[in-house]
């Protein structure tokens, strides 16, 4: 059975558990709703919870957990004697996995694959005029994988099903045998609600749990390839795919933060100053279309912004700026990115900081005035101090957009990862280098692959650093207004 | 505690702010009609009235602070020591070092206690070194009886008073720079019975500085705190006069209604 089609049954379970929830309900008390505890929908309404939503979780949790269990009973089936030269097992896997995938899209046509898996050659072109190319014929311990991984996957997923109709109708029976007059269905229906809003909340804590599991388990695999204090310490990055290379993380990290920076010397105080207009001196009907126009801003494609900084800012530094003094004449420079991605993040700064200097109390200004002083003494020294957790939060994540910005780089900065401090060099940062160490034609399990997680890890320590920095900040100045 | 001091004692009859023929209008709402008030030296002077009646609105007019909203326009004539304060050669930021205010709602900065005090004198450039400052600072926080309180913990932030000790310090902010007015907007409304006990009396004593305006809704206070009163009903001055005729005598039926508690 389909998942479709087994949601649907569950569904319809749920919305027959609510209709006889009702009834019910209103039944036991001859029609009288006065008598019951909770309004007669509420008692439909925990009867249908209590049957979709352990049958719905039920599902998903099988869903997820099933490929692990399955692949590792097939990959025990491969035979290592058996393996090409140069072919990981898991690689075996990855055809095992197509040629089972394959095979069930064969079947679903409604071929019959019993004489296809009998001969290798047969079955190769089956599947080629099925769109599944193979380069080679399946050996015999890929062909039994296949078939361990096809039979267990469909006793699997029978066995979900069964599980899931169980719990399901277990559920609503359990529901209906709880309704009577004083059973306290709103309550009961408010907790439920409780538990499933908690379960929205959970699954964004799992994935960033999951998404730092996997990064730290690749990056454990790279360090067990590549020396850590090689890795953190040396200059040079000089990946050679023929192995041999030297993949120190310094110059990477040098042109991350030095583009950075320049972003946020240009953003902080460009984007700090137009809130400050925004908020204090600009009439309503100016704030009502300057605001969205810069906001406009945060909406340009990151692409976008790669290619002025490419076609017009690069250009422009190199033809009147460095060229002329004798700094270079490269149109990729550390400038260039640094600049345009400045202006990327000012809405990150000015809308942010506009929202929270709204947020001072007005009797603070007034107090302010109230004793003599000018709109901009009381901005510099009570609406700003006031404000200075909030700005300090604005300005880290711009900050952690920068650090975690690419394509303006690739565009802007170029790709040659140097330690300099000449800011009309070309350079490059961490992200660049992740996405050029993953675009290859390499295969998975070199350190020159690798090395992106390690390099994608270090930044993820960076940008949470930043984060943790903000909220210490935040919380030490937050002061408490009514 | 003063309780129903209605003998009056005026001591001094020098007129420190004139309003003449004074209209405020917010947009087309004419919320301040022809206003006409004496404001003495040295004196303790009430405006009473039903919510809404203009009172803080025309308090707000004799430091303008009305000028930070845009809708507000003011005509007629106020002057301080006869010198008009809607003149245009007038900087309303002097204008407000000269004529203080402290709010409904205790606004201290979030700054520690002792640069809320400093914060006056520091804009205006009235010490020359630190240790005159420390001396006002001093000064103005003993005169806002919140000197004992407080002293050990200067530079502790002022929002983390009690309610009443941060209205005394809002007072002491505002005496700092030595204004000749002190604005006072319904300074007691946030604040329980004893921290309300101790701003009167410290009014009292300011009374000898200060020429002081206070807004109030208590009748009591009124009655306790000032020596002259005003009424408004509706944007209009009613009556005017001593602090003892208002309320025992009064010549307007609507003040003799208000305060017998009829209207408002």
């Amino acid at each position: 059975m389909s998942i479709g089609l087994l949601s649907l049954i569950i569904l319809g379970l749920a919305i027959a558990g609510y209709v006889i929830g009702r009834r019910k309900a209103v039944a036991q008390v001859e029609g009288d709703i006065r008598k019951l505890h909770s309004l007669p929908p509420f008692y439909g309404r925990i009867t249908a919870l209590l049957t979709a939503v352990p049958a719905f979780f039920l599902i998903a949790a099988w869903l997820l957990a099933q490929p692990l269990f399955l692949e590792n009973k097939a990959l025990s089936l491969i035979n290592p004697a058996e393996l090409p030269a140069g072919k990981s097992a898991e690689l075996v896997m990855a055809d095992v996995r197509r040629v089972a995938a394959g095979l069930n899209m064969l079947e679903a046509r409604g071929d019959d694959v019993g004489p296809l898996l009998a001969s290798p050659t047969a079955l190769k072109s089956a599947l080629n005029g099925a769109g599944v190319v193979l380069e080679t014929e399946p050996t015999p311990s890929t062909l039994a994988a296949t078939a361990a991984l096809r039979d267990a996957g469909a006793t699997s997923r029978l066995a979900m099903t069964g599980a899931a109709l169980l719990l399901a109708l277990a559920g609503l029976a359990f529901g209906l045998s709880r309704i009577n007059p004083e059973y306290r269905a709103r309550n009961a229906t408010e907790r439920f609600a409780m538990w499933l809003l908690m379960a929205s909340s959970l699954v964004a804590v799992l994935t960033t749990v999951g998404i730092v599991a996997s990064l730290l388990f690749e990056s454990i695999h790279f360090f067990r390839l590549y020396p850590a204090s090689e890795f953190f310490f040396s200059t040079v990055w000089k990946p050679q795919f023929g192995g041999g290379s030297s993949l120190g993380i310094l110059p990477l990290l040098w042109g991350t933060l030095y583009v950075s920076v320049i972003a946020l010397i240009v953003a902080v105080p460009i984007g700090l100053m137009s809130a400050i207009y925004l908020a204090e001196y600009a009439s309503r009907s100016t704030r009502a279309w300057v605001k969205p126009a810069i906001e406009i801003l945060a909406g340009i494609p990151t692409i976008v912004y790669g290619l002025f900084a490419l076609v017009t800012v690069g250009p422009l530094l190199r033809d009147y700026f460095a060229s002329p003094l004798g700094l270079g004449n490269s149109s990729s420079s550390v400038m260039t990115a640094g600049l345009v991605m400045g202006i990327m993040v000012i809405p990150f700064v000015s809308s942010l900081s506009d929202d929270i200097i709204n947020a001072v109390p007005q009797s603070l200004r007034d107090g302010s005035l109230g004793l003599g002083a000018t709109p901009s003494e009381t901005i510099k020294q009570v609406v700003i101090p006031a404000a200075l957790p909030g700005i300090v939060g604005a300005v880290l994540l711009a900050a952690s957009r920068a650090i975690g910005e690419t394509m303006i780089v690739v565009m802007g900065a170029g790709a040659a990862a140097k330690l300099s401090l000449d800011p009309f060099e070309a350079m490059t940062t961490v992200t660049v280098k992740i996405v050029s160490q993953l675009t290859g034609d390499t295969e998975f399990a070199s350190p020159e692959t690798l090395v992106a997680f390690a390099l994608g890890l270090t930044l993820f320590c960076l940008t949470l650093a930043l984060n943790i920095v903000a909220l210490v900040i935040v919380r030490k100045y937050r002061e408490q207004y009514e | 505690m003063k309780d129903q001091r209605l003998e009056t004692r005026v001591d001094t009859q020098t007129i420190k702010i004139e309003a003449r023929k004074a209209q405020v209008y917010y947009g087309t709402n004419h919320a301040i009609k022809d206003v006409d008030v004496d404001i003495m030296d040295k004196t303790v002077t009430a405006f009473i009235g039903p919510s809404g009646c203009g009172k803080s609105t025309f308090l707000r007019c004799l430091n303008r602070m009305n000028d930070t909203i845009p809708s507000c326009r003011v005509e007629g004539s106020i002057t301080l020591e006869g010198e008009s304060i809607y003149d245009p050669r007038v900087d309303p930021v002097q204008l407000r070092a000269r004529i203080g205010m402290v709010f409904q709602k205790p606004n201290p900065f979030p700054k520690s206690i002792y640069d809320n005090v400093a914060y006056g004198p520091k804009i205006h450039g009235l010490t020359r070194n630190k240790a005159e400052l420390d001396a006002i600072v001093e000064s103005c926080l003993r005169k806002a009886a919140l000197w004992n309180e407080v002293k050990d913990r200067l530079q502790a932030p002022g929002t983390g008073l009690s309610g009443g000790q941060q209205q005394r310090l809002c007072i002491a902010r505002a005496i700092a720079t030595s204004p000749e007015v002190l604005l006072m907007d319904e300074p007691c409304s946030a604040l329980d019975p004893i921290a309300t006990a101790q701003v009167e009396e410290l009014i009292d004593e300011l009374r000898s500085q200060f020429s002081v305006v206070i807004v109030t809704h208590s009748m009591q206070q009124a009655a306790r705190v000032s020596q002259r009163t005003a009424f408004f009903h509706l944007g209009n001055l009613v009556e005017f006069g001593e602090t003892g005729q208002i309320f025992t005598n009064p010549k307007d039926p609507r003040t003799e209604s208000y305060i017998s508690g009829r209207i408002g």
